[in-house]
């Protein structure tokens, strides 16, 4: 059957404590906290490191397709979904889209992929899901929400669970919106979409899903829901009559935060890592109408866990200091740097090899692993003979500083915060020139462990440069 | 290996601005006054005598092309080379102006340089790169605090060890007239100073300044009839050599020696006959950008043993009074580092010293001397060697 293959998920580092927005906004406190995605990430940023949990142990070369659901890309016009095929390192000839414009833009993407297997078209499509929306300091949102990302591998045979059915309702109630000018999303009236549009179109869809496949919601062990609000959930539990405590896969709204698009999907992450043989899992979205998908897990849902670090990375989270450091932090890179840079959009184009898609060199000659590819050997100067490797994401610290000058991407810095640089000595023994991100001035030594992260490096001239840099193990 | 050209061009003026903050003059003043000074000493007209011109700046805003000095100096028509090898940018316009003697070109020529840094507006030197938007930037204070952590985990050296430099090339540079620091420096202030790129702190790198220097050099000959026995000195080698732009990707890289320096000063001790330069020579004048590359130098240039740099400033031995007087005009600590006009300042000081006019300054019975440059990511370092012209290797 098809089904699902793999899974994996995706949160920033970074958690605002709840009660500080609440203290520095003058708002009541929603309590615990929400991940914010560090300076340098975004949704297309997160979705790779999805991408990557999700494809541990797996070839890249096997995908035939790939979306990216989001309602907040970095790119107006742009396809972010080529980006993050070319970080994933997945086939020149993979097929990408970009799924957008709806919360709802995930379950569509499933379904895209399920479509196009079972049409014949694809074999394995991988659905990558990630919302970094922006903020308005003082809104209900700043606190309810939160920054994250999910994965699904699509495939027929081996599945760790079988998608048995779909739903779909589609409705054009007014919901939030936002037009091309608009940083922040506007809504008409929070009541309306509650009541007339979560509570009317994910039941709908829940239940045209149930009586299709003749099962009842007792059959059903977890529901995997999106709700843009903790009181949405509430709402929703007793509506479908379902078991708040035991059947709802908890929002996270006490540690993560409701990230959006990617939320029915980190949900689902989190019911599958739970989950025993042959149980039956619903998961829903809500955007401008409810997705529903029934999913059934096979046996080898048991010997998937512990091989991603799927919501493991929830656990894995440092706070931010103050409300100063998220309001920064949720602004977005402005890279400050509006120097005309003409030559370097085409030298990022021209090295995607090694910038994107994270390929050293190994010379035939002295067999010296190296980064970047060059024409000839750093070590005994050989000319055009050398094979293109793939390189580690893990490795230790050789040598640091924390640079008060200049600071991440060669952006003059404010000389309070510093930047931290380190030589990388990668596990396949290519050594690499780094800028750090994530991590505590503190905690850097010499043979400190590091993993690779995909993170925005800069804008210069406005153009969004992604690349890699090293983070702290987590 | 390079012949050299030991004893065949001779330094018969020298000139050097004030260094500093100098808001109030431009590239202009500073060259017409180092130039002009130069040829002053030299006894020759600028206009009437200069055959040739080698000008370095690095910056583009200090001045493009061979017009970086003909406009400033209103001195056309003559053949005019501009300069740029990042650190040693002033050195290499020293470097082929001589050569052009040496081969016979011409007679006398002039080696200058300049920078105005400060006209940049930036807190430390602007980023120049490579342009590569994936090129992962570094300030110039990084690139070496990078090595002084491998420094600290390999020989224990500590912040202590690298303090010291700066309080000893203060204390020199606080007799040198045209020094823009011109103050000594205690260890506890040293130490109490901010991190620029941890473990590096605000007294352990230079300053931003600007500056210009010039010398005038020609035939030993013709040396005799402008300015007479004594008045000049000789050029007794010039060694160079160029590394990667990128080396911290090597698996070779240790952040404890330099390629480039080890090259550079090897040529240069062969070219002037030297076996162990300690010895043979009377002073040195080190690249000290930041503490831990005076020390780095040290050992890379022959002075001591791979570890040994610290205990050397410890015990004295590099001071002006001691036995191997390193940075005795202060250094780029005092000076501050106008990148186009550093390398010709430090030959502007190894003829002052060999000739007995460093009034303040002066090292004991110099001799001879070497001033060394070192400069991008480590890739390109020269080590000129300049003496009395009756200097002999082997004393």
């Amino acid at each position: 059957m098809i089904g699902i293959v793999s899974y994996g998920a995706y949160v920033p580092m970074w958690r605002m404590d709840r009660e500080e927005i609440a203290r520095a906004a003058g708002t009541l406190s929603a309590r615990g906290e929400r991940a914010v995605a560090s300076w340098d990430e975004d949704s297309l940023s997160m979705a790779v490191e999805a991408g990557l949990d999700c494809l541990t142990g797996i070839d890249p070369k096997e995908i035939d397709a790939l979306y990216f659901a989001t309602v907040s890309s970095p790119l107006k016009e742009k396809q972010a979904s080529s980006i993050i095929a070319s970080a994933l390192d997945l086939k020149e000839n993979v097929n990408t889209s970009d799924v957008t414009d709806s919360t709802r833009a995930a379950t569509s993407a499933v379904q895209a992929a399920f479509n196009a297997i079972k049409a014949g078209s694809a074999r394995k499509v991988l659905v990558v899901a990630a919302d970094s929306r922006p903020v308005m300091m003082g809104s209900e949102f700043e606190q309810i929400g939160g920054d994250g990302a999910a994965a699904l591998l699509i495939g027929e045979g081996d599945t760790t669970a079988d998608i048995e059915n779909f739903s779909t309702v589609s409705d054009a109630i007014p919901g939030p919106w936002r037009l091309e000018t608009d940083t922040f999303p506007k809504m008409f009236a929070a009541k309306l979409d509650r009541n007339h549009g979560l509570l009317k179109d994910v039941p709908e869809a829940i239940g045209g899903l149930l009586k299709e496949c003749g099962l009842e919601v007792k059959d059903i062990s977890r529901f995997a829901l999106y709700a843009p609000d903790p009181r949405g959930y509430f709402n929703l539990a007793r509506d479908l009559g379902i078991e708040a405590m035991t059947q709802v896969e908890n929002p996270l709204f006490e540690t993560v935060g409701i990230t959006g698009t990617p939320h029915c999907l980190l949900l689902l992450v989190a019911a599958l890592e739970k989950a025993e043989t042959d149980q039956r899992i619903v998961c829903a979205s809500y955007g401008e109408g409810s997705d529903a998908i029934l999913i059934r897990t096979t046996e080898r849902v048991e010997q998937a866990k512990g091989k991603r670090k799927g919501t493991g990375f929830i656990s894995s989270k440092r706070m931010l200091p103050s409300y100063g450091r998220f309001y920064d932090f949720k602004k977005a890179m402005e890279a400050g740097d509006a120097r005309p840079d003409g030559s370097s959009v085409v030298k990022y184009w021209r090295d995607e090899k090694w910038g994107i898609r994270l390929y050293g060199m190994r010379c035939n000659n002295c067999g010296t692993l190296q980064y970047p590819i060059s024409r000839c050997c750093m070590i005994c100067g050989e000319k055009d003979n050398h094979e293109d490797v793939k390189l580690a994401r893990r490795g230790k610290v050789f040598a640091y500083t924390h640079d008060y000058l200049l600071g991440p991407g060669s952006i003059p810095s404010d000389g309070i915060n510093p930047c931290t640089r380190v030589i990388v000595d990668l596990e396949d023994g290519c050594r690499m020139w780094m800028e750090m991100s994530d991590n505590e001035i503190a905690e850097v030594k010499i043979d400190m462990p590091v993993e690779l992260t995909f993170r925005l490096f800069r804008k210069t001239g406005g153009f969004p440069y992604y690349g890699w840099r090293a983070r702290p193990a987590r | 290996m390079s012949k050299g050209i030991r004893d065949r061009v001779a330094i018969i003026g020298t000139g050097v601005t004030q260094f500093g903050e100098i808001w109030e003059k431009d590239e202009e003043d500073l060259l017409v006054e180092s130039v002009y000074e130069a040829c002053g000493e030299a006894h020759v007209d600028l206009r009437e005598d200069v055959e040739a011109v080698w000008i370095g700046t690095q910056y583009n805003f200090s001045g493009v092309s061979g017009g970086a000095f003909s406009e400033p100096l209103k001195c056309y028509g003559k053949p005019v080379t501009h300069c740029e090898n990042f650190c040693a940018t002033g050195m290499d316009s020293v470097k082929n102006a001589a050569y052009a003697v040496a081969a016979g070109i011409h007679d006398i020529v002039l080696a200058c340089g300049v920078e105005k840094i400060l006209d940049q507006g930036s807190r430390g030197l602007p980023d120049i790169g490579t342009g590569h938007p994936l090129a992962v930037g570094m300030s110039m204070p990084a690139l070496f605090a990078i090595c002084a952590t491998r420094t600290f985990k390999e020989w224990g050296w500590t912040e202590e060890d690298l303090a010291r430099v700066p309080v000893k090339n203060h204390h020199h540079g606080a007799k040198h007239p045209k020094a823009h620091f011109r103050r000594e420096i205690t260890l506890e202030m040293a130490l109490n100073a901010p991190y620029i790129a941890y473990p590096l702190k605000l007294y352990d790198c230079c300053a931003m300044s600007d500056g210009a220097a010039a010398v005038i050099m020609t035939t030993p000959e013709r040396a005799k009839d402008l300015v007479g026995p004594g008045n000049y000195a000789t050029i007794k080698a010039i060694g160079h050599a160029v590394e990667s732009l990128q080396p911290f990707g090597r698996p070779d890289f240790t952040g404890l020696s330099f390629p480039a320096n080890r090259k550079a000063s090897r040529s240069a001790y062969e070219q002037a006959g030297i076996q162990n330069p300690r010895k043979e020579l009377d002073f040195g004048i080190v690249h000290d950008c930041f503490s831990v590359n005076e020390l780095l130098s040290y050992q890379d240039l022959g002075l001591c043993q791979p570890g040994e740099a610290a205990d050397l400033v410890k015990d004295g031995v590099t001071a002006i009074e001691g036995e191997f007087p390193i940075n005795p005009d202060g250094g780029l600590k005092c000076f501050g580092h106008p990148i186009g006009a550093t390398g010709v300042r430090m030959v502007v000081e190894l003829t002052r010293q060999v000739l007995g006019r460093a009034e303040g300054y002066q090292v004991k019975n110099a001799k001879a001397g070497f001033a060394h440059n070192l400069g991008g990511p480590f890739t390109t370092s020269m080590v000129t060697i300049v003496g009395t012209p009756d200097w002999e290797p082997g004393g």
